[in-house]
């Protein structure tokens, strides 16, 4: 018993190890620059100078930790260098990137690189008067595209114009030249001095524990989860209040059907083959594929709006009285809010559960004990409730690991028509706000929750059917 | 003598009779699966469901099946399709008016005349199907109303139809896929059959490695500027090779004893537990999570990562059919005549262990349909243009009162998956083994 419980804790490890590696990457390959997407609601309009922005916009990468390599080593062409992290812009990194695949020579394009900011942090120092004319500007626009252009015919082009638009200008040239001899000298260095053998030859790079998983996953283990990019507030705190909420819809709607469940599944098994058995069977059939987002959205349409004349409940949401009500008027508040979305809930699970219950009693029910049972002349009841019953029972409670995950996905589909600030709506709310450390946080989360769920349903079994042995498996 | 022919007719009459007893296993399968009545109306249901979803433009169009104007005779809808391939080309005079304002000589309209597109500006802002409408004869009818800007429910359903049936088969095909080959592995080798020896093992790890480096890290320029099917393409031929050679290399080492000792790689535990993850994420949180990261949202994409996704009761139901298989006699039978692994895999095993897929399958597509719907019910990644089940469900909250748009599509959202579900549970009864005596 102990020995097979270590072993499944023991599998449990690599298992969350493997399901954190895949919510880090998906993070990792979600689309926009995560300083962006941090500041985008802090900055405002605030057009900031160069200076200002660059540094802001490094301090943000910092505190985020980006300024770390992704992962415990890299393996990828010698010529990529191990310090490509820490050009900080994701977009820059990409173009770099692509740059190294064509001539696979670092140096020059790092040099070139430092170039083009140089003669963007000369065009800043520029006075006033000069920079606000119009070649300077287009030698500004042209600049800006060479940190995201990558072909040679593109970046000629590009450096082409900015030697027109400084012709337009005398003054213009005179102070940009120099920096701008540089800048063609640096490109022509990218283009002879091609390395390229460098990217045939693979190479590991190992950045040790300094690293942006390493960090995400020790911070996970402290239940410190970021912040939200939308509204700065810790992850934790977020998750934490939306996790009442599911979980308090969610128990009641579990109570709720296997308070019902129960009952239905043990008198259709003993009345097997009967009317009432045929009509519970067929109708839970229905229940069980009645898609759940289609019964909550009638449900919606037809009992909370005035259209129909069956304006019986409160429209979505959980009420807004406040805390010193007295407690009477908000359980009833809380419960006229809460009643649609746990029927939702209910009815799918009740379904599955009581068409288990009703096999789970009939495979008893045939059993050699139970004849026994009814031989030494026990009465009916006592039969059912003391020794069918009982012995069904065990099915049941493993397959409350079974539901745990349908729940979720369940109530997330109600929580979002209902307006529930649970776990569900913070999903979906996430996704469509683009606040990936939440929604990756959240898919962990509930990994984590299902397989505890699972695991603790596999120990009660084990600890409560005397029948399982888990001594060796054959 | 007489009664020697007499006794060997009767036998060979005996032998074709216990032949077709035991070579018709479809046959008892089909025999129990029609004795399930709900289950052979599904079938019947699905069949009509394919045929809506494969002739859907012959259904909805706001062309004109064939029309006749100014004494030319045309095949709009037919010929729509050769104007897609580029083969032809409309006439000006399809370009200055709709198609439901030329007059037309002669024309027959198909039995919705609208396209799940066309905007009908006369019956704008959630038209009812029992509400007056403002259309010129009853043929052009809205009959399961309109939405805000004044589109066809019906002509939605149809087309919602086709998008349901093809998130069926394309999401199930990539789950069977990589389901079976899976399932497959680790029931038939189970924890202790698959035996490589260890130099095969470090070269095929190896060229795996070099393959990918080669195939993907160094070409990835390549990938991302050229026709990227080509370059794909070439990436894999770069990975087959490398494994092709690996393996070449590995028969010659195995002269020395040291190279050539066999190492087991319990495959069983390897694919349960990748399962085991994929289990444990909620696969709705897992596909909206994967479909969020995309940037281009393609419906086909949707299905595929669907598939990805859902491949796991799959390999189950294989892996469970297999560990039976393989310890029956015709295996050993196989094995004792030296034929390889994978030839008894690929070849005896595999075929007979298919047909309790079929189960896993139709609950599978049922589970797809719902998932889809209910992505595009938050419209999550699905293109706008495209008009599934779930969006029009979607637009019933957004404005209540238009009932038609809450019932119809959720009640074809329900029926379809029903259908399945019927099917699934027929099929189940019909495949039990304890009937099969």
């Amino acid at each position: 018993m102990y020995q097979y419980l270590l072993k499944r804790i023991f599998i449990f490890i690599p298992t969350l190890l493997v399901i954190s590696l895949l919510a880090f990457g998906l993070s990792k390959m979600a689309p926009g620059d995560p300083v962006e997407l941090f500041l985008r609601d802090r900055s405002g309009d605030v057009e900031r100078d160069l200076i200002n922005a660059d540094r802001i916009y490094q301090e943000t990468a910092r505190y985020l930790g980006l300024d770390k390599p992704a992962f415990y080593f890299s393996i990828s062409p010698a010529a990529i260098p191990d310090t490509l992290h820490a050009i900080l812009n994701p977009i820059h990194q990409e173009n770099l990137r692509k740059l190294i695949q064509q001539y696979g020579n670092w140096p020059q394009i790092s040099g070139w690189y430092d170039n083009i900011r140089i003669l963007e942090y000369e065009m800043a120092a520029l006075p006033p008067a000069l920079a606000t004319g119009t070649p300077a500007r287009n030698v500004k626009a042209n600049l800006r595209q060479l940190y995201v252009n990558y072909q040679d015919h593109k970046i000629s082009s590009l450096l082409g114009q900015i030697r027109q638009g400084m012709e337009q200008d005398s003054l213009l040239k005179q102070s940009l030249a120099a920096g701008f001899t540089d800048l063609m000298q640096s490109y022509q260095r990218v283009k002879s001095q091609k390395t390229r053998q460098l990217l045939y030859v693979p190479d590991l790079k190992w950045f040790g524990l300094n690293n942006q998983y390493h960090c995400w996953l020790t911070n996970f283990m402290r239940l410190d989860f970021g912040k939200s990019y939308y509204d700065n507030r810790p992850v934790a705190d977020k998750i934490a209040d939306a996790l009442y909420w599911t979980i308090l819809i969610n128990c009641w709607a579990l109570f709720f059907s296997y308070l019902i469940a129960i009952p239905i599944g043990v008198f259709s098994a003993i009345r097997k083959d009967t009317f009432y058995d045929r009509f519970i069977t067929l109708l839970l059939f229905i229940l069980h594929s009645l898609p759940n987002f289609w019964i909550a959205t009638l449900l919606v349409v037809f009992f909370t709006t005035p259209e129909y004349g069956m304006d019986w409940f409160p429209s979505l949401g959980l009420g807004d009285l406040p805390k010193e009500a007295p407690f009477g008027d908000r359980f009833l508040e809380r419960s006229a809010h809460l009643f649609l979305p746990v029927l939702c809930l209910t009815y799918g699970t009740l379904a599955f559960i009581s068409r288990q219950m009703r096999g789970g009693v009939l495979n008893v029910i045939r059993q050699d004990y139970i004849r026994t049972a009814r031989a030494k002349g026990l009465s009916e009841q006592t039969v059912i409730w003391k020794h069918a019953f009982r012995n069904a029972l065990f099915p049941i409670i493993t397959m409350f690991a079974g539901v745990l995950p349908a729940i979720f996905a369940g109530s997330l589909v109600i929580e979002v028509i209902f307006n529930i600030p649970g776990m569900g709506k913070l999903t979906v709310d996430g996704i469509l706000s683009r606040d990936w450390p939440l929604v990756y946080a959240l898919l962990m989360i509930t990994a984590v929750l299902t397989m505890a769920g699972i695991l603790i349903a596999d120990i009660l079994y084990a600890r409560f059917d005397p029948r399982v042995s888990y001594s060796s498996k054959k | 003598m007489l009664i020697g022919v007499k006794n060997e007719q009767q036998l060979a009459e005996h032998l074709k009779q216990k032949e077709q007893l035991n070579q018709s296993y479809g046959a008892i399968v089909r025999r129990q699966f029609r004795k399930n009545r709900m289950a052979v109306w599904s079938l019947r249901l699905l069949y009509v469901l394919l045929f809506i979803a494969l002739s859907a433009d012959f259904i909805a169009n706001e062309r004109p099946l064939y029309c006749k104007l100014d004494g030319k005779t045309y095949f709009p809808v037919l010929r729509q399709y050769l104007v897609d391939v580029g083969l032809a080309e409309w006439e000006s005079q399809f370009f200055q008016k709709s198609w439901h304002e030329h007059n037309y000589e002669r024309v027959v309209w198909p039995l919705i005349p609208y396209s799940p597109q066309t905007i009908d500006r006369k019956n704008i802002n959630y038209v009812g199907p029992g509400e007056s409408q403002r259309v010129r004869s009853t043929w052009f009818r809205h009959w399961l109303g309109t939405d805000q800007l004044g589109r066809d429910v019906a002509a939605g359903m149809i087309s919602g139809t086709r998008i349901a049936m093809l998130v069926g088969v394309i999401s199930m095909s990539v789950a069977t896929l990589i389901g079976v080959l899976l399932g497959a592995l680790a029931g038939y080798f189970g924890d202790d059959r698959f035996k490589i020896s260890r130099i095969r093992l470090i070269l095929n790890i190896l060229a795996l490695f070099l393959g990918f480096f080669y195939g993907f890290s160094v070409r990835s320029y390549a990938l991302n500027e050229g026709h990227f099917g080509w370059e794909l393409t070439k990436s894999l031929g770069i990975i087959v090779l490398a494994l092709f050679l690996a393996n070449l290399l590995a028969r010659v080492l195995h002269r020395y004893p040291a190279f050539a000792k066999k190492i087991v790689i319990p495959m069983d535990l390897i694919i349960m537990r990748i399962i085991e993850v994929f289990n444990s994420i909620p696969a709705l949180l897992l596909l909206l999570s994967i479909v969020a990261i995309i940037d281009t949202s393609s419906i086909l994409l949707v299905m595929a990562i669907i598939g990805l996704i859902r491949w796991t009761s799959i390999a189950r139901f294989i892996r469970a059919e297999l560990l039976r298989i393989r310890s029956l006699e015709y295996i050993e039978a196989a094995q004792a005549l030296g034929f390889s692994e994978v030839r008894i895999l690929f070849r005896h095993a595999i075929p007979n262990a298919l047909t309790p897929v079929l189960i896993a399958i139709a609950f599978g597509i049922a589970s797809a349909i719902l998932l889809e719907s209910f992505l595009s019910f938050l419209s999550i990644g699905v293109p706008p243009d495209e008009v599934t089940w779930g969006k029009l469900l979607n637009l019933a909250r957004i404005h209540p009162s238009a009932w038609w748009l809450a019932v119809f599509p959720g009640l074809a959202i329900f029926a379809t998956v029903t259908i399945f579900n019927l099917i699934g549970e027929g099929l189940t009864d019909a495949l039990d083994p304890r009937l099969k005596e």
